[in-house]
């Protein structure tokens, strides 16, 4: 019975060896050590030897039948690999091919324009607050100290919906309309921007629209200071257009405020070299500002002996013009999906 | 308002270059928007003497001039130029010497005898030939024969070399429309002095009374004043007064004209110069409501007018538009003898309106539309009776008119300055010596009274009421970018969006992450547009003063535009896209009585194989991000869609929006290529609908059970109302119910389709039998063959 163990042993390691698929290999695992197998016929026949030699079969019986089983496991890893290795050689893909599309849409440069400048507001301590495009003529002007004779009420100019005496109704020709009503609605203190659309009685060419937008920003409250208001707009210049950019600011005129200021930044293109973008004079125009004028405040029932505050507007479509490059106004509302789609980058 | 370097020294001093200058200037208020030399080029070009002129003896319509140049021996210059003459005194450009356009001069020869140089126009020594009459700019320049002796190099005495800086001035600085008053700034800017004007000092008598007599009857002249004189001879004004107005940009005209013009330049008072004779009669009278239908300029243009407009008349037509223009009936004429000075403030609201309705703005006009303070007609009038006499162009006939029909409402004003509210307004340490110092560089007045400055305003100092005005005077001398930068002390406070600002944000996210790019239209919208896009009855709000008729509506709707921005983009060969945006539209129900303004969402899908399910997608995986459930699509809507292919979309009763494929008719009428599908929602109602909150459930302990169904149904029936039928007959154990697939075609008949759902149910505390199962599935499909004729497939 030992020899016959041996030979089926040595039968075994023959077959193994010749074996080249995982299919034999459990054919072969089937016939050694299967219900019917070789080895497991042996083993029945343990029954008839002798109680001395049982256990020296016996032992000789289990080696061989976990030499069996090692052997098949050894092979099987063997062929597994095998085939892994003809599989993934198959497999080769040409990593230089292009991706496939999965398409993302863009923003609108303008509204990138307005979504930064929005977010480094919030960070400021801003509100973001909206008032409507049709408005009274009264928010527009005559609360914001505008003189009644004033040009900018005349047709030529502004558009309206109404002109009853009194009760004029057109679209708003700047985003500091929403002053008034921030003021009447919030009280003070204050502190808010209004991105918005405003429209003047310009003809569309490359510098102008009917059709324009503006950030407006006002800050009211107790102690609120020039420098207050040059501090805040100096370090959201630094925030949009870079860190080592300079501002300065320029005497002017507005109505609605008093003093009052333009702002220009370093020019960002050439960092105040001077080159085409800044017109060789190392500055670029941003905004207008100033101090709130107390007859603004006084309309709006607030005591400009006790506060004080600042204002700011901000043109966005030129900004947006100069923050990318773009020439032509128009480009902003002809919606080429050519250009759109060049806007895709989060910057 | 281009100011000229050189007159502005005649009043201060100015010891800085003419590049700092401007960034003085523009640093205290008075914005410089350029600078230029009258020409950089031109150098060398001399005065010479003509001593002779003889004919070329080769060539007829040469001249040999000998000409004296200052050295020991004269030149031979040879012109073709006819009016030259001996003695006259012209500009010579010497060899070596550079003409205005860059051409260096060398001498050349002509038929055998060389000139030694060349006589000079207007245009070559690059003074500006558009200011000059045609006569003179045609040939050589002819200088006064005194102007500078031969040789004198002439870039220097003809103002070549002179700086003009183009300034800009802000509405409020009516005062500083002047070289006068740009050169008080520059005084105060520089912290230099200023030499003040010579004004004729008025004898006894009345002389004038014999000659005329002023009316004013209409509060729109709040002050009149007249002089008269006796021209002695007109002709050129002097060079120095000709230099000063052409680097203003002003044409000289003759000595009287310009005197009237020079002191408009210099002082910003618009004068006006009448010839007595032509007046006609004896009076002037300043009124409205005149009759006549128009009025011929001195630009000899025959004016409409209407009797709203203030006119100066004769008493009884009008002489010259107030403030405007003068009348060519009443212009100086080369034999005018007497002259009648006018210096007179007008309403600037009322000159506004006339030079709008004449389409007619004039250097005066501009002046007196940003505000001239009546004392300075007087001024001015006396000033100009000094330079006819300085001149020698006229003596003044004695006595003065003045007439004060509304009396200066601002005399005298004085504001009360607290230094320490000062310091805290402007966020600076100022000391209280500082800022009177500042102020009375102004030439402001200032008197320390109770530890507060009075600050007394002089009549030319329109612009200062308040002393937040004050504020800005001393804030600009101590210089705008000397004030600290800081931020806002005291509380703090949190920037936040609001919900709708945050869904706006969210949604544009998603949308753009599905793969629609953003566009930004315009809010107008004309009638024949929004009817080619199948809007019939559209709501009005209608601009009473449009661009244009396509331009004359603002928009109800946003889907007209975006069906523009297809027809722009195919016509540019981009075929298809997705795009949406989100703006506002308007409507004619008012809210708190102006029209009333909605936030919209429109979404776009066009290109041959997009779907109106491309976009539904887009909806659902909005609404889901949204939390909006139970959105219901009801066959129906705009005619600008496909009839069969559009759907309300609601939750509940609540319409919020519109879905569908643009009406092929449509399309076809405005040149686009289909499909194109759109979608546009109240994004107002969106945010009201949108629910945040996230609800955490356990996860289910016990497995589901799955079954699918694929029945046959009527190609009419709605899969929306075969869920809410399984829905509704699966009850609580129904968890979810998806359509998977629609198929039609054989063996399906014709008028039928196809659809399969899986269905899953689920019990929350056992294990679902077979049975428990199969008796739901049994009563769902009972109901739907009742309901819908289904059949399972």
């Amino acid at each position: 019975m030992k020899e016959q163990l041996n030979t089926i042993y040595q039968e075994f390691l023959d077959e193994i060896s010749k074996a080249s698929s995982l299919e034999e290999l459990e054919k072969l695992r089937v016939a050694y050590l299967g219900k019917k197998g070789k080895i497991t016929a042996v083993m029945k026949g343990m029954k008839s030897l002798s109680k001395e030699e049982r256990p020296v079969i016996g032992q000789l019986a289990n080696d061989i039948r976990s030499n069996i089983e090692n052997g098949l496991t050894d092979k099987r890893e063997a062929l597994e690999k095998e085939r892994l290795d003809k599989k993934l050689k198959e497999e080769v893909i040409d990593v230089t091919l292009p991706g496939k599309k999965q398409k993302r849409g863009s923003y609108h440069p303008l509204n990138k324009v307005i979504k930064d400048l929005e977010d480094i507001f919030i960070g400021m301590g801003f509100k973001i607050v909206d008032g409507p495009d049709i408005e009274w003529s009264k928010y527009n002007f005559d609360y914001l100290n505008m003189p009644p004779e004033h040009s900018s009420r005349d047709l030529s100019e502004t558009f309206y919906v109404d002109t009853t005496p009194d009760q004029e109704i057109l679209l708003r020709t700047q985003t500091s309309s929403v002053q008034a009503r921030a003021l009447q609605e919030n009280g003070v203190p204050i502190r808010v921007v209004v991105p918005g659309r405003v429209y003047r009685a310009d003809e569309i060419d490359a510098t102008h629209s009917p059709v324009f937008h503006q950030i407006e920003g006002l800050v009211v409250d107790e102690n609120i200071s020039m420098s207050d208001l040059k501090g805040t707009l100096d370090l959201i210049a630094k925030k949009i257009f870079g860190e080592d950019t300079k501002t300065r600011f320029r005497p002017h005129q507005f109505y609605f405020t008093e003093p009052s200021a333009e702002m220009d930044v370093s020019c960002f293109n050439c960092g105040g070299k001077g080159c085409r973008v800044c017109q060789n004079t190392g500055w670029i125009e941003l905004l207008g500002c100033g101090m709130v004028h107390p007859n603004v405040l006084k309309q709006c029932g607030i005591d400009p002996e006790k506060y004080s505050g600042y204002a700011f507007g901000i043109g966005l479509d030129r900004m947006a013009m100069m923050k990318y490059g773009i020439n032509d106004l128009r480009l902003l509302f002809d919606n080429d999906l050519r250009f759109l789609e060049q806007f895709k980058v989060e910057d | 308002m281009l100011v000229s370097l050189n007159w502005l020294k005649d009043f201060v001093d100015i010891d800085v270059t003419p590049k700092e200058l401007e960034a003085i200037l523009t640093d205290s208020g008075t914005k410089v928007e350029t600078f230029e030399t009258v020409n950089e080029n031109e150098k060398g070009i001399v005065a010479g003497k003509i001593l002779e002129i003889k004919k070329h003896p080769e060539a007829d319509r040469l001249f040999v001039c000998t000409v004296n140049v200052g050295e020991k021996e004269p030149l031979t210059i040879i012109t073709s130029a006819k009016n030259v003459f001996e003695g006259a005194l012209v500009p010579v450009a010497v060899e070596g010497s550079i003409l205005a356009d860059g051409t260096e001069i060398k001498n050349t020869e002509f038929f055998g005898i060389k000139s030694q140089g060349m006589f000079c126009s207007v245009e070559e020594l690059g003074m500006n030939k558009d200011l000059f009459q045609k006569e003179i700019t045609e040939g050589i320049y002819i200088l006064p024969e005194d102007f500078v002796e031969p040789g004198t190099e002439l870039r220097a005495p003809l103002w070549i070399d002179d700086k003009i800086y183009d300034i800009e001035l802000t509405a409020n600085r009516g005062d500083c429309q002047s070289v006068l008053g740009i050169a008080k700034e520059t005084a105060a800017a520089l912290d230099t002095s200023f030499r003040p004007l010579n004004f004729v000092q008025d004898k006894e008598g009345d002389e004038i009374s014999d000659y005329l007599k002023v009316e004013v009857l209409s509060d729109e002249c709040p002050r009149y004043t007249a002089r008269m004189f006796k021209v002695k001879k007109i002709e050129d004004s002097p060079m120095w007064m000709q230099l000063r107005l052409l680097n203003s940009g002003v044409r000289p005209i003759n000595n009287i004209v310009d005197v009237t013009n020079y002191v408009m330049l210099e002082m910003g008072q618009p004068l006006h110069a009448f010839d007595y004779e032509s007046i006609g009669t004896d009076e002037i009278v300043v009124r409205t409501g005149n009759t006549e239908k128009t009025v011929t300029t001195l630009d000899e243009k025959e004016r409409p007018i209407n009797e709203e407009m203030l006119m100066i008349t004769n008493g009884q037509k009008p002489i010259a538009v107030a403030g405007i223009m003068g009348g060519l009936n009443s212009e100086i004429k080369e034999d005018t003898k007497l002259v009648v000075l006018e210096s007179a403030n007008f309403d600037k609201t009322s000159i506004r309106k006339t030079s709008k309705d004449l389409g007619l703005r004039t250097e005066s006009s501009a002046r007196y539309e940003k505000g001239i303070y009546p004392e300075l007609a007087a001024e001015a009038s006396a000033r100009a009776a000094y330079l006819f006499e300085e001149i020698g162009a006229a003596t003044p006939i004695e006595g003065f008119i003045d007439i004060v029909r509304v009396e200066n409402p601002n005399k005298d004003i004085e504001i009360e300055l607290d230094i320490d509210w000062l310091n805290k307004f402007l966020g600076t340490d100022l000391k209280l010596q500082d800022v009177r110092e500042y102020l009375n560089r102004l030439f402001l007045g200032t008197e320390l009274k109770d530890n507060k400055l009075v600050v007394r305003i002089p009549p030319d100092r329109q612009d200062l009421r308040i002393k937040e005005d004050l504020a800005e005077e001393v804030a600009r001398l101590y210089g705008y970018n000397n004030i600290p930068l800081t931020i806002m002390s005291g509380d703090t406070y949190i920037g936040e969006r609001t919900k709708e600002q945050r869904i706006e944000d969210l949604v544009t996210d998603i949308l753009i992450g599905l793969g629609s790019d953003q566009t930004m239209t315009t809010s107008f919208i004309g009638p024949s547009k929004l009817k080619s896009y199948g809007f019939n009855d559209w709501e009005k709000t209608v601009i009473i003063n449009p661009l244009g008729e396509e331009s004359s509506l603002m928009r109800p709707s946003l889907l007209p535009h975006q069906l523009e921005v297809i027809a722009i983009n195919q016509n540019r060969g981009n075929q298809e896209g997705s795009l949406f945006e989100i703006q506002k539209t308007y409507h004619e129900e008012k809210t708190d009585g102006l029209p009333s303004e909605r936030k919209d969402l429109v979404l776009t899908e066009f290109g041959k194989d997009r779907s109106f399910y491309d976009l539904k997608g887009k909806l659902e995986e909005i609404f889901d991000h949204l939390g909006i459930r139970d959105v219901r699509y009801i066959p129906e809507g705009s005619e600008i869609f496909h009839p069969g292919r559009k759907a309300k979309i609601k939750v509940g009763d609540l319409e919020f929006g519109q879905i569908g494929e643009i009406h092929p008719a449509t399309l076809k009428e405005n040149g686009i290529a289909g499909p194109v599908i759109e979608a546009e929602l109240s994004f107002d109602r969106l945010c009201e609908l949108a629910d945040e909150t996230i609800a955490y459930e356990d996860l289910p302990k016990f497995p589901d059970s799955t079954r699918d169904l694929a029945l046959v149904v009527g190609k009419e029936i709605l899969s929306a109302d075969l869920i809410d039928t399984i829905k509704h007959e699966g009850g609580d154990l129904l968890e979810s119910v998806n359509l998977f697939d629609v198929y039609t075609g054989s063996p399906i008949p014709e008028d039928k389709k196809s659809l399969a759902y899986t269905l899953v149910f689920r019990h929350p505390e056992k294990t679902l039998t077979d049975q428990e199962v199969n008796e739901k599935i049994e009563k769902i499909l009972n109901a739907l063959s009742l309901e819908y004729n289904a059949e399972l497939r």
